[in-house]
């Protein structure tokens, strides 16, 4: 299980082995062009793999205007 | 792109492009000898711009940064709500992207002029410059396609304008401005719908699927451009007949709309 955080919004989600945090991101319906992930405060990059207990924060980049 | 002794105005809203193009300019600038002023567009979006301009302000003051504001009331006599309004009552229909866009370059314009600077620069990134070449195609629009390039030179009256975030995609972009623990405004324009919004969608998910499509997008576009050398229609530079500043024909854009909407003072 891992939590992942959007501003307020808290979900927790179960991860297969060797889920990364793409994977996370499809299921949750982001696109990963228009969202930066930090794992456990810091910033990686999607490819990264998950481990139980690990916490995702998801900040939406794409604001237009 | 930039001069030494260059005297470059960066529009700064607020937003994490902006805001990073700003501390890179005033970096490079402190090394390359050239000066910075920022300059904010205040169109008068209640809860939005407000707040951009507020973070704007502060990075400014952080890095002792000239900053002018030009509001869309002082200078045109009505926030882009208040046109919102307006425009509601008279029944006419009004996209509010249009009258900002064209309002906010003029002021933009006038007020680089005024500061005196030598060249303008706007934090459009890789993903804002992929969408206006695919909005412009959609919309058969040649002349708008060829003024989309890293530098644009236009006529007298108007300050040459850059983009030196044009190949960053927007993401990297985003991901500097929190790694330099930037102040940022991260929200969404209440206005922004339609299709920009689309086709912003469609080029996120290509891009998803197929890594480096916006580059490419890019790089196409700029390799057709040059081959066909495309050219805006010859025009004389003519001075608005109601505002004065420069423009294609007897009015400016900006004058046509605040005509249309019963903005314009005596």
């Amino acid at each position: 299980m891992v939590e992942v955080r959007e501003g307020k919004k808290i979900r927790k989600v179960m991860v297969k082995s060797r889920s990364t945090i793409n994977d996370i991101l499809r299921e949750l319906g982001y696109n990963r062009e228009e969202v930066v992930v930090r794992l456990n405060g810091k910033i990686v990059a999607e490819e990264e793999e998950l481990s139980r207990g690990d916490s995702i924060e998801v900040i939406r980049i794409v604001t237009g205007g | 792109m930039i001069s030494p002794g260059e005297r470059v105005a960066v529009a700064v809203s607020g937003g994490k492009d902006s805001v990073t193009l700003l501390h890179l300019l005033a970096e490079l600038g402190e090394m390359k000898k050239f000066e910075v002023v920022a300059i904010s567009i205040d169109e008068g979006i209640r809860g939005y711009r407000d707040r951009s301009i507020r973070v704007a302000k502060e990075n400014t003051n952080s890095i002792g940064i000239e900053h002018v504001t030009g509001e869309f009331e002082r200078y045109f006599g009505e926030t882009l709500d208040g046109m919102v309004r307006l425009a509601k009552r008279k029944k006419m229909s009004l996209y509010p992207c249009t009258y900002c866009g064209v309002m906010r370059r003029y002021l933009l314009n006038k007020l680089a002029r005024e500061v005196g600077a030598t060249k303008l620069a706007t934090a459009h990134n890789l993903d804002d410059e992929v969408q206006a070449i695919m909005l412009n195609y959609i919309r058969g629009d040649l002349s708008r396609l060829q003024r989309l390039g890293p530098v644009y030179f236009s006529r007298e009256g108007f300050v040459p304008r850059i983009k030196p975030l044009r190949e960053i995609p927007e993401k990297e972009v985003a991901v500097y401005a929190l790694l330099r623990k930037f102040k940022v405004h991260l929200a969404k324009c209440p206005y922004a719908t339609g299709i920009h919004t689309e086709i912003r969608d469609f080029l996120n998910g290509l891009e998803a699927r197929h890594p480096n499509s916006k580059f490419m997008i890019l790089r196409t576009f700029d390799s057709v451009k040059a081959r066909l050398s495309l050219h805006s229609e010859e025009f004389e530079t003519r001075s608005c007949k109601i505002c004065g500043e420069p423009t294609s024909s007897d009015v400016c854009k900006s004058c046509k709309l605040l005509g249309e909407l019963g903005l314009l003072r005596p």
